[in-house]
């Protein structure tokens, strides 16, 4: 299973994020980035709190808009369009997983894969099958029905990372994937992580602290108060 | 979201979703019950008139108006198609039973045969036929308008009145026009007669029935230079026959050559009563959805606290919803699903406790409201409709939630 549209080349040119701009709070979480990660990259992000890791990560992946420079995806622009067409790149090309899951707690761990398929107009059956699928690539097979809260919080974990693949999309974003797991735990995600990414020549980047998940990387990213204090390839 | 995921996440809101349908229960509740009752007792009024046994009502402008009835419902009943004209006065009189003092019981003074032949449907088999009042004609004591003749001093009474006051067939009840029993005079209880289902029971039912031409008398609105009205009553009810009943050309016609016996006084078609009345009942039906109204905004206004209360409670999941990709529609196609679910319950429940009320009114409300609540009636389309504007108006109160969700900033959401 590829992505619908593969993986795209990401490049930012300037890049700018400012919160509360002109107040007496302003803070400049992104300061001027430039970066192209291309198509099946593996980068992780590292950098101390509130270097903009985060900030990174969700202008990377559409969920914000920058407040200067410009993001785009094999060439186009995406940082500006509008809010539906940003939801519907989202939608089919890209797979988000949060450090803490983030599972919707009403919804049973197949409901929380089927829930993107189910926005992207799946039928049904197709639907169905791809979740089992899914849950069964991640080791969940017959965990189907539980609800998140009667799931491990590696459980948990692979539920959302199974909910992140489900729209089979070319770029993967977690932030800090592992940050709330024991290392036996930490280890099996990143196997599934990478795996995944090899098989579908997906670009995963990755936001973390920690060096082991840091170390599987292909290329390295340090921040420092919103800049890009280092890049560099190799592990 | 599946509707059994949605019930699922609204369970989790339990006492704000029992909140929100027992607000909109109440809310549509109100006009049920009003618009049900109002609706039973227009129609039950409306058909009373269409059953009528007559179909012109001559009626005059002032207290007992019409002057020489007898003369002018005979003129009425030489019009052709015309099968019976009958005058009835309606004045309360005072009773005496034994030796008791004066009770006031509601005097209808007929002419027999006639009287019997304007009867409906509903009422002919209340009554006995011919009834026992002596001249079917009331012109041997009218005598031309002298009143000369033997009064029959006949009179039947009403089945309640019969056992309220203990007089029975055989018997003898004196009668007077006023209080003081040396006016009274003799008459002999020759029949009953049965109450048709009314609304205006408790004061129908103690009725008597008595020639014309003696309550005329008794009354002073018989004859002579000091009477108010000579040969007085009410009202002139006009029977036709079949054929011009049904053919409202023919009708009309009948109702213009009385009308020009009469110029002076208001000549009406039971059928243009019924279509006022109707219309009547359509005002009083808005004006019941007007009342209504203020519940159902007060409900309609806690569904859309309700709703923004569990945006606000479930920021994160939308958050999240938003982040996977989920669109804005989508979002706002939930809030606007719950809304109309919880809307739709709270109608369900609504309709059942309007329901509920009106039964508990016809059981157990005073003897009016008891009457009232048992002739209600449900229409579907009414019910439909009030369910049907309950359903719209919702989503406009979960309009409000949906903008609140649409603003809500995803990374801010999941930070």
């Amino acid at each position: 299973m590829s992505g619908r549209a593969g993986a795209p080349t990401v490049e930012l040119r300037g890049v700018e994020r400012t919160y509360g701009r002109g107040s007496p709070d302003e803070v400049r979480a992104l300061r001027g980035i430039d970066l192209t990660v291309p198509a099946g990259a593996f980068v992780s992000v590292e950098g101390p709190s509130g270097c903009g890791k985060t900030t990174l990560l969700n202008l990377l992946g559409l969920l914000d808009r920058p407040t200067g420079g410009s993001i785009e995806w094999d060439g186009v622009s995406v940082g500006a369009g509008s809010e539906r067409e940003r939801a519907r790149l989202r939608l089919e090309r890209v797979g988000f997983i949060f450090q803490r899951f983030y599972l919707l707690p009403t919804l049973t761990a197949r409901e929380n894969v089927e829930l993107p398929m189910r926005a992207a107009r799946v039928p049904r059956a197709e639907r169905l099958r791809r979740a089992a699928d899914l849950l069964d690539e991640v080791g969940l097979a017959g965990r189907e029905r539980a609800f998140p809260h009667q799931l491990s919080g590696g459980e948990e974990q692979r539920v959302a990372v199974a909910r992140a693949l489900a729209n089979a999309p070319g770029l993967l974003l977690a932030d800090e994937p592992t940050g709330e797991l024991d290392s036996t735990h930490t280890a099996a995600i990143l196997d599934l992580l990478e795996r995944v990414r090899t098989a579908r020549s997906a670009t995963l980047i990755v936001v973390t602290h920690n060096p082991t998940v840091a170390a599987r990387a292909g290329r390295h990213i340090a921040m420092h108060d919103g800049r890009i204090a280092a890049d560099r390839t190799g592990a | 979201m599946s509707a059994w995921a949605r019930g699922r996440a609204l369970r989790h809101s339990r006492l704000q979703v029992v909140l929100a349908i027992a607000a909109i229960g109440a809310a549509v509740a109100l006009p049920v019950v009003l618009v049900s009752v109002g609706g039973g007792v227009s129609q039950h009024e409306i058909s009373e008139l269409e059953n009528a046994g007559y179909q012109i009502s001559v009626s005059a402008s002032g207290l007992h108006g019409i002057a020489n009835a007898h003369r002018l419902a005979g003129r009425i009943d030489a019009i052709a198609s015309v099968t019976a004209a009958s005058p009835v006065l309606s004045i309360a009189v005072d009773a005496f039973v034994g030796t008791g003092g004066a009770t006031p019981v509601l005097a209808e003074g007929v002419v027999p045969g006639a009287f019997s032949a304007t009867l409906g449907p509903a009422e002919s088999g209340l009554f006995p036929d011919p009834l026992p009042l002596g001249d079917p004609t009331d012109l041997v004591h009218y005598a031309n308008g002298t009143y000369t003749g033997p009064a029959t001093y006949d009179v039947m009474v009403s089945t309640p009145y019969e056992i309220a006051a203990g007089v029975h067939p055989g018997e003898q009840l004196d009668l007077a026009a006023t209080a003081n029993r040396s006016d009274a005079v003799a008459y002999n209880v020759t029949g009953t007669f049965g109450v048709p289902p009314s609304l205006l029971g408790p004061t129908g039912a103690f009725a008597i029935l008595v020639p014309l031409s003696d309550l005329q008398g008794m009354t002073g609105y018989a004859a002579g230079a000091s009477t108010p009205v000579p040969d007085a009553a009410d009202t002139i009810e006009v029977a036709v026959t079949g054929a011009v009943a049904t053919d409202p050309a023919a009708l009309n016609q009948v109702e213009a050559e009385i009308q020009s016996l009469v110029p002076y006084y208001g000549v009406s078609e039971l059928s243009q009563e019924a279509q006022q009345l109707e219309a009547a009942s359509g005002v009083l039906t808005g004006f019941y959805l007007a009342l209504s109204s203020v519940g159902v905004a007060v409900g309609l206004m806690f569904l859309a606290l309700v709703q923004l209360r569990r945006v606000e409670a479930e920021r994160r999941s939308i958050g999240i919803r938003r982040a996977l990709g989920l669109s804005g529609r989508s979002i706002a196609g939930g809030i606007v699903a719950d809304g109309l679910g919880l809307a739709a319950l709270g109608a369900i429940v609504g309709v059942v406790a309007g329901w509920a009320i009106v039964a508990a009114l016809a059981a157990w409300g005073t003897s009016t409201v008891q009457e009232a609540a048992t002739l209600a009636i449900f229409s579907p389309a009414l019910l439909g409709a009030i369910v049907a504007g309950i359903l719209g108006l919702s989503v406009l109160a979960s309009a409000v939630a949906t903008r609140a969700a649409l603003r809500i900033e995803i990374p801010e959401a999941l930070r």
